[in-house]
């Protein structure tokens, strides 16, 4: 089950904070993904990496087919986002969360990981409460290590 | 009377639904087209087999070849291509780049299809812009209304041209000699025009013209093979076009004779290149065909030549003017092809009472052509960049085109209709 390899201590964020905050957070933390919860500490959302940089790194990059032509990016490397930008509220970026709960099996949370694209999947409770946080790593190695030496 | 009422009515509710965007086109004209044939039946004044005749096959073969070439050219990387070449060419100045990806717009557009050219163009424009570090709006607007432009002045430019030369018998060289003189000058007071609305915007300098050097142009062509062989195609094509009319072969078979070529040299997975077709502008224009086909059948336009043998006293030249505004109007709030589809029994039943009705079918060109730059939906390409600008820093509201994009439609149909005046005794013939 989830609950045996997840992380029980998550980093995550209230929907009301800034998304200057969140970045603080993420750099702070040296984490790829951050849930968002409400007051009550409920899940509500789910914001990563790329969601945050796309601040900064225009979306039009998604249309193009290619960008191997681009041998230097100009003005784009020192674009920063404008201060009005980052006092956005970070719920403006989230996206919809998919979360397992507690008993979750292994396969089930890898294979929601791969079909949602998520580095993290967050574990919450029967009511909606963050209680923890498993990564591709956390739950990969946990799978590999039911693998049976065929020696013992 | 009975059939020209139903006929009629189930025309208007089609139109209205299409004009108000509550049910997508394509679907409202199928059902429209389905429900007049089902009318015809019961009253009898309309069967299958008329139906099918009244599908104009010219314009679905003219448009189905060009959309096989476009589909078969769109993966090779030839639009990006052409749009770093023009950027690399600018050397970065704002009001270069400006008239290098505009001209360049255009004349695609003046040959393909517009909304593939500037689904294609802008996003390379955006990431041209991000690199200099200037804001996108000038380019991409310019480009939107410049491949509007362009796409009056031939036959194959826009899909109001093929509709109204299918029925009017224009050839191709007759767009060269009536449309293409007219649209240069209107072309060249658009760009001025958008020079001057965004001299602001265009006297900043980038902050960075040097990365622009740095584009590799070898390496934004995927597909060296493919891209020659469609444009040598292409070409072919269009100098057929040229001489269709001494040929005595439909454009429609130059068009699906040039796709037939192009797929049997370069053979591609058949799925995905009829995948890029776009079918439904397809249906729709069939369905939409058979629906106006209806409404003759019930003898719903010959109610129209009577109203219009009043209006035939009217004098043509002003008459043709007033049409030129007229469509423009109507073309800047809604899609231009059904406003062309609704008018063509008009004009038709104009002629019936004895009018010379080649101006104006000219007038229909021209308003059609020039009104979708009037508004933020007024075309298709519009609709296009001002959803690729929400995604840059400046993106293009409808308050912004009101000021910058409707001044374009305005002058080019002012000069349009001074073209329409002066050159009136040309447009008879």
């Amino acid at each position: 089950m989830i609950k045996n390899c997840m992380k029980r201590n998550v980093i995550s964020i209230p929907a009301t904070a800034t998304i200057r905050e969140a970045a603080g957070l993420v750099v702070a933390h040296h984490i790829g993904q951050l849930p968002v919860t409400d007051e009550a500490g409920r899940l509500v959302g789910i914001v990563d990496l790329q969601d945050i940089l796309s601040l900064e790194l225009p979306d039009i990059f998604k249309l193009l087919p290619d960008v191997d032509f681009v041998h230097d990016f100009g003005a784009v490397e020192t674009t920063r986002p404008t201060e009005q930008e980052l006092s956005q509220p970070i719920a403006t970026l989230a996206r919809q969360a998919t979360s397992v709960p507690e008993t979750c099996g292994l396969l089930r949370a890898y294979a929601l990981m791969l079909k949602h694209d998520l580095h993290d999947l967050p574990v919450v409770t029967d009511s909606g409460h963050l209680v923890g946080i498993a990564s591709r790593v956390d739950l990969g190695t946990a799978i590999l290590s039911l693998w049976k030496d065929p020696a013992t | 009377m009975i059939e020209v009422l139903v006929a009629v009515a189930i025309f208007l509710a089609c139109l209205g639904l299409i004009f108000s965007e509550k049910l997508n086109r394509t679907i409202a004209a199928f059902v429209g087209a389905v429900l007049m044939v089902g009318a015809g039946k019961i009253f009898n004044f309309y069967d299958e087999t008329e139906a099918i005749a009244a599908i104009d096959f010219n314009t679905l073969g003219l448009l189905l070849g060009m959309m096989v070439l476009v589909a078969l050219l769109e993966p090779t990387g030839f639009f990006q291509y052409l749009a770093v070449w023009a950027a690399r060419l600018s050397r970065g100045k704002p009001v270069r780049l400006l008239i290098l990806l505009g001209s360049v717009t255009t004349v695609l557009s003046m040959f393909l299809d517009n909304v593939t050219t500037v689904v294609l163009i802008a996003p390379v424009t955006i990431l041209i812009c991000e690199i200099l570090g200037v804001s996108a709006l000038p380019y991409l607007m310019a480009e939107a209304l410049l491949s509007d432009t362009g796409g009056v002045a031939t036959l194959v430019g826009d899909p109001p041209n093929v509709l109204i030369s299918s029925v009017a018998g224009f050839t191709f060289n007759d767009f060269l000699t009536h449309s293409l003189p007219m649209v240069l000058i209107a072309w060249l007071a658009a760009l001025l025009l958008i020079r001057y609305l965004f001299r602001k915007e265009l006297s900043i300098p980038p902050s960075n013209p040097d990365a622009i050097q740095l584009l590799d142009l070898e390496q934004t062509l995927h597909d060296r093979t493919t891209t020659r062989r469609v444009l040598i195609v292409l070409g072919i094509a269009l100098l057929a076009l040229f001489i269709h009319g001494w040929l005595q072969v439909s454009p429609a078979y130059i068009a699906l004779a040039a796709a037939a070529a192009a797929l049997i040299w370069l053979r591609p997975e058949p799925g995905s290149i009829l995948q890029r077709v776009e079918w439904n502008v397809l249906v729709f224009f069939a369905t939409l065909f058979i629906i106006v086909g209806g409404l003759e059948a019930a003898g719903a336009l010959d109610g129209l030549v009577t109203l219009f043998g009043r209006a035939g006293s009217m004098s043509p030249v002003l008459f043709g003017v007033i049409l030129i505004w007229l469509v423009a109007g109507i073309s800047a709030i809604v899609d231009n092809v059904p406003v062309t589809i609704a008018l063509i029994p008009v004009i038709q039943g104009l002629g019936a009472a004895g009018m010379n009705t080649n101006p104006l079918w000219w007038a229909l060109v021209f308003g059609a052509g020039f009104g979708g730059n009037g508004t933020i939906i007024g075309s298709t390409a519009n609709i296009v960049v001002t959803n690729l600008s929400e995604k840059t820093h400046t993106p293009i509201t409808s308050r912004l085109w009101n000021r910058r994009g409707l001044p374009v439609m305005l002058v080019t149909c002012l000069i349009a209709s001074i073209f329409y005046v002066v050159a009136y005794p040309l447009l008879l013939k």
